[in-house]
């Protein structure tokens, strides 16, 4: 009879304890879940009239620019100052895409007045 | 430094020289200029450029000449690509008139000028005519060929050479600055 209620506690309290460790694991999925980045988005950025528009992009690390040139004449992205990155020459109607690590300046080596931003949030 | 002042002083005397050719068709109610002869002198003044940069490419030894000289060649031929692909489509054929035969005329001289300088003496002749060349070109669509144009089309395409233009003189404005 002693034995039989020591099972039925022994019982109860590993049922309790997996239930503690359950909700602990949920929970903390939950947080998990908050903590997530947002999935990373594709943004555009047109090469139009000699300017590359939006001239400013705010972007999360991870996130695509699509640069898209719609221009009369070839166009390319450089990173600016070191031209760590570039596109190479970007014919009318070609496109090109950066997935973006960190923010940098950039402009067109072929034509050096027209800059551009890309800040990471 | 005089040579220098003489191809300065012809993209200024380019300035007058369109106005003085354009104007008096401006003041018609019938503008004197056709679409076709409106289209030859586009094409003709992106070719002048073109012909300038030629002779850059071949003197230069500077990085930034050589390099505006080349965005010269590599824009101005896709802007005839452009206008030569409208003209097809609209069934028009670009014709010699007497802006264009002038302006050819006016280049020539000037290209004898560039052709002959020292190299030393070359970068600093060819940036300068860049610089006035652009500046009497931007007037020219913009207060002259634009108004003179009745298609729709090519007035849209002459609009869109605009910020190209405008591109290329802040661009040889900074290099003129460098040499």
């Amino acid at each position: 009879m002693r034995e039989r209620a020591l099972r039925i506690v022994r019982t109860g309290i590993v049922l309790f304890l997996g239930l503690i460790f359950y909700v602990g694991c949920s929970s903390s999925t939950e947080n998990k879940k908050e903590e997530r980045k947002p999935a990373p988005k594709v943004h555009t950025v047109e090469i139009k009239q000699m300017k590359f528009v939006p001239a400013e992009l705010h972007v999360n690390k991870g996130d695509t620019v699509l640069f898209i040139n719609n221009d009369l004449v070839a166009h390319d992205v450089t990173e600016e100052p070191n031209g760590s990155w570039t596109s190479s020459a970007l014919q009318a109607s070609e496109s090109w895409a950066l997935q973006v690590t960190q923010s940098a300046d950039y402009y067109c080596s072929l034509h050096i007045v027209m800059k551009g931003k890309i800040i990471v949030d | 430094m005089n040579a220098v002042k003489t191809l300065t002083k012809s993209g200024v005397m380019l300035v007058a020289l369109l106005t003085m050719l354009l104007l008096p068709a401006l003041a018609q109610e019938n503008p004197k200029l056709s679409d076709p002869e409106v289209a030859h002198v586009a094409v003709v003044a992106n070719q002048i450029d073109i012909g300038y940069a030629e002779i850059a490419l071949k003197k230069s030894k500077n990085q930034d000449i050589l390099k505006f000289a080349e965005t010269m060649t590599n824009d101005h031929t896709a802007v005839i690509g452009q206008a030569s692909d409208l003209a097809k489509k609209l069934g028009v054929t670009p014709m010699e008139n007497a802006v264009s035969k002038q302006l050819l005329a006016d280049a020539e001289k000037t290209k004898k000028e560039l052709r002959s300088k020292s190299r030393k003496d070359f970068d600093k002749a060819y940036i300068d005519n860049e610089v006035a060349y652009h500046k009497a070109v931007i007037a020219a669509v913009k207060n002259l060929l634009i108004p003179e144009t009745e298609n729709a089309e090519l007035k849209a395409l002459l609009e869109k050479v605009l910020p190209a233009l405008e591109t290329h003189l802040e661009h040889a404005e900074m290099v003129q600055k460098k040499i």
